[in-house]
């Protein structure tokens, strides 16, 4: 591998992978079920019956043979996308293959009916006394886990799969999926979705004008932080942890080493978030799901572990609820917390672009030719955007007001890619936990960078998102499902 | 490669008093946060909600 080859950005990489599931997904339209090959877990007490093809149509494969096709094929989407990066492939290959199946493993092991069913009578249906009551969706938790065993107790073999850890493209091409998922979601309740997305609004005023002020002015005045960490800190805490401290550092010249650091704080930090958050929500706001949901988006940071608490977090609220006998229609809360989470994202180019005038014009005044150039803006902005509002539409304008027979056709074939959106989320939260090497990150003497993230977080982050989520969406509602 | 020691430089950092443009831009962000979430708040009042 030639180490200064430059390929394309994750950000376009995971639109490319997105896309292409998507498109394949749609060829049900046409009546041809490409992608019904793709495993699908449920609820075990017997391991034999946990998998299965997605599809009936694909039955003769059985749930081992759909799990090795789903592993080959992601393997050689992956490994091409990863030549694109001008990866090392080999490296890649092999580190996929560790983290495409220590990743379905721990899912599959969180679909152990012990850990997963939600309600007596499932409890009854598979013979179990007790639960954890995690819904099957704790196994991201067990990912995440084990991701976190393997970072901090195993660091060469996490060094060994290295060049496959790489949370951000796999929770970029989930959310390209989603996109999709989200659409069919929005085409059945038109109004409420428009609703969610104008009090989305909320969450860039906040994050880009509320949070970065006062935790700029809190690492500047009480914690005696230079211009230089204090800018990336802002927004890594404010926005979104590692591309906005990146962003940011580029926009006031900081030293590569300030946003790098200023990234890994934050993704220990959303790594705490994620295991506390959601079950905080369930605990506290079972009753108001999109106040939740909101406040995922809005609390935690770095787009992996917001998305991913959005799961989180309505998987516990929905059973928490259908266990009242309310139940909601899936997708909703998540769908609000990728909204949330994905509008403040979009400003971060234009956010680094206003930073970058204001340092280059008025404190590190520089040379006419060195100034912040409009172009930045687009340089920066995040392209996967553009993949999730395209599958959006796509689906949107597909199933508004379509016929019932071609709404059924495209909400199946958004099944079949969102069981590939959820193989990128389980991905995502393993590589996160990889990628969280507590020890390594406190001998590099990040104390007080840590200091000032939990005076910030649980200071008023977590509080501010929580009062906004509510002004906004309390007493708004998911649709009921049918019964 | 760059490998300073993050916890000394931390230490060591020299102080840097707020120059009146990060002054305005802190409190210009925060004046217009709050003027804007309380125009959408009526905006979103204002609005029928679509809950179900």
């Amino acid at each position: 591998m030639n180490p200064t080859a430059k390929g394309i950005s994750e950000d376009w990489l995971s639109v490319w992978i997105g896309l292409l599931v998507f498109v394949l997904a749609l060829g049900m339209l046409a009546g041809t079920d490409v992608l019904g090959w793709v495993v699908t877990t449920s609820v075990w007490t017997d391991l034999s019956q946990a998998l299965n093809p997605v599809s009936k149509a694909y039955s003769a494969l059985g749930g081992v043979g759909a799990l090795v096709a789903t592993y080959v094929a992601l393997l050689v989407v992956m490994t091409a996308g990863a030549a694109a990066l001008k990866a090392d492939l080999a490296r890649f290959a092999l580190g996929f293959t560790a983290v495409f199946w220590i990743g379905y493993l721990s899912w599959i092991a969180g679909s152990y009916a012990n850990f997963a069913v939600t309600t007596p009578a499932d409890m009854q249906r598979f013979g179990i006394t007790w639960s954890l009551k995690l819904t099957n969706e704790g196994g991201f938790i067990l990912a995440l886990a084990a991701g976190l065993v393997v970072g901090n107790f195993f660091p060469r073999f996490a060094a060994w799969m290295k060049e496959a850890v790489r949370p951000e493209l796999y929770i970029k091409t989930a959310i390209v999926l989603l996109g999709g998922f989200l659409g069919i979601i929005a085409a059945t309740q038109p109004v409420l979705a428009k609703d969610v997305m104008l009090r989305g609004f909320a969450a860039i005023i906040e994050a880009y004008l509320i949070y970065w002020a006062v935790v700029y002015f809190v690492a500047r005045k009480w914690f005696g932080f230079s211009r230089e960490w204090a800018a990336p800190l802002a927004s890594g805490i404010s926005i979104c942890g590692v591309s906005a401290a990146i962003a940011t550092g580029g926009a006031i010249r900081a030293r590569p080493i300030v946003p790098i650091m200023v990234a890994s704080l934050v993704v220990i930090f959303a790594v705490v978030e994620l295991l506390v958050l959601p079950f905080a929500a369930n605990a506290f706001l079972s009753h108001e799901p999109m106040v939740a949901a909101a406040w995922m988006g809005l609390a935690v940071k770095t787009d992996g572990a917001a998305v991913a608490s959005g799961a989180i977090a309505e998987s516990l609220i929905l059973a928490s609820n259908a266990a009242e006998g309310v139940n909601y229609v899936k997708g909703w809360i998540l769908g609000t917390a990728t909204t949330v989470k994905v509008f403040i994202d979009i400003f971060i180019g234009i956010w680094a672009f206003v930073l970058a005038y204001i340092w280059t014009n008025h404190i590190e005044v520089r040379a006419a030719g060195d100034k912040a150039k409009i172009g930045e803006i687009w340089e920066r902005f995040p392209k996967f955007i553009i993949g999730y509002v395209l599958t959006f539409l796509v689906v949107l304008l597909l199933a508004y007001g379509a016929q019932p027979a071609t709404t059924a056709k495209v909400r199946a074939a958004m099944g079949e890619a969102n069981t590939f959106r959820v193989i990128f989320f389980i991905m995502t939260f393993f590589t996160i936990g990889v990628m969280s090497n507590f020890r390594k990150l406190w001998e590099e003497g990040i104390g007080k960078l840590a200091a000032v993230y939990v005076v910030c977080l649980f200071g008023f982050v977590i509080w501010v998102g929580l009062v906004i989520s509510w002004v906004f969406f309390g007493g708004v509602k998911p649709p009921l499902a049918a019964s | 490669m760059e490998q300073p020691k993050v916890g000394e430089e931390m230490r060591k950092m020299p102080v840097e008093p707020l120059l009146p443009v990060e002054k305005k831009l802190i409190v210009g962000s925060l004046v217009l946060g709050f003027v804007l979430l309380v125009i959408l708040i009526f905006w979103t009042r204002s609005l029928p909600t679509g809950a179900g």
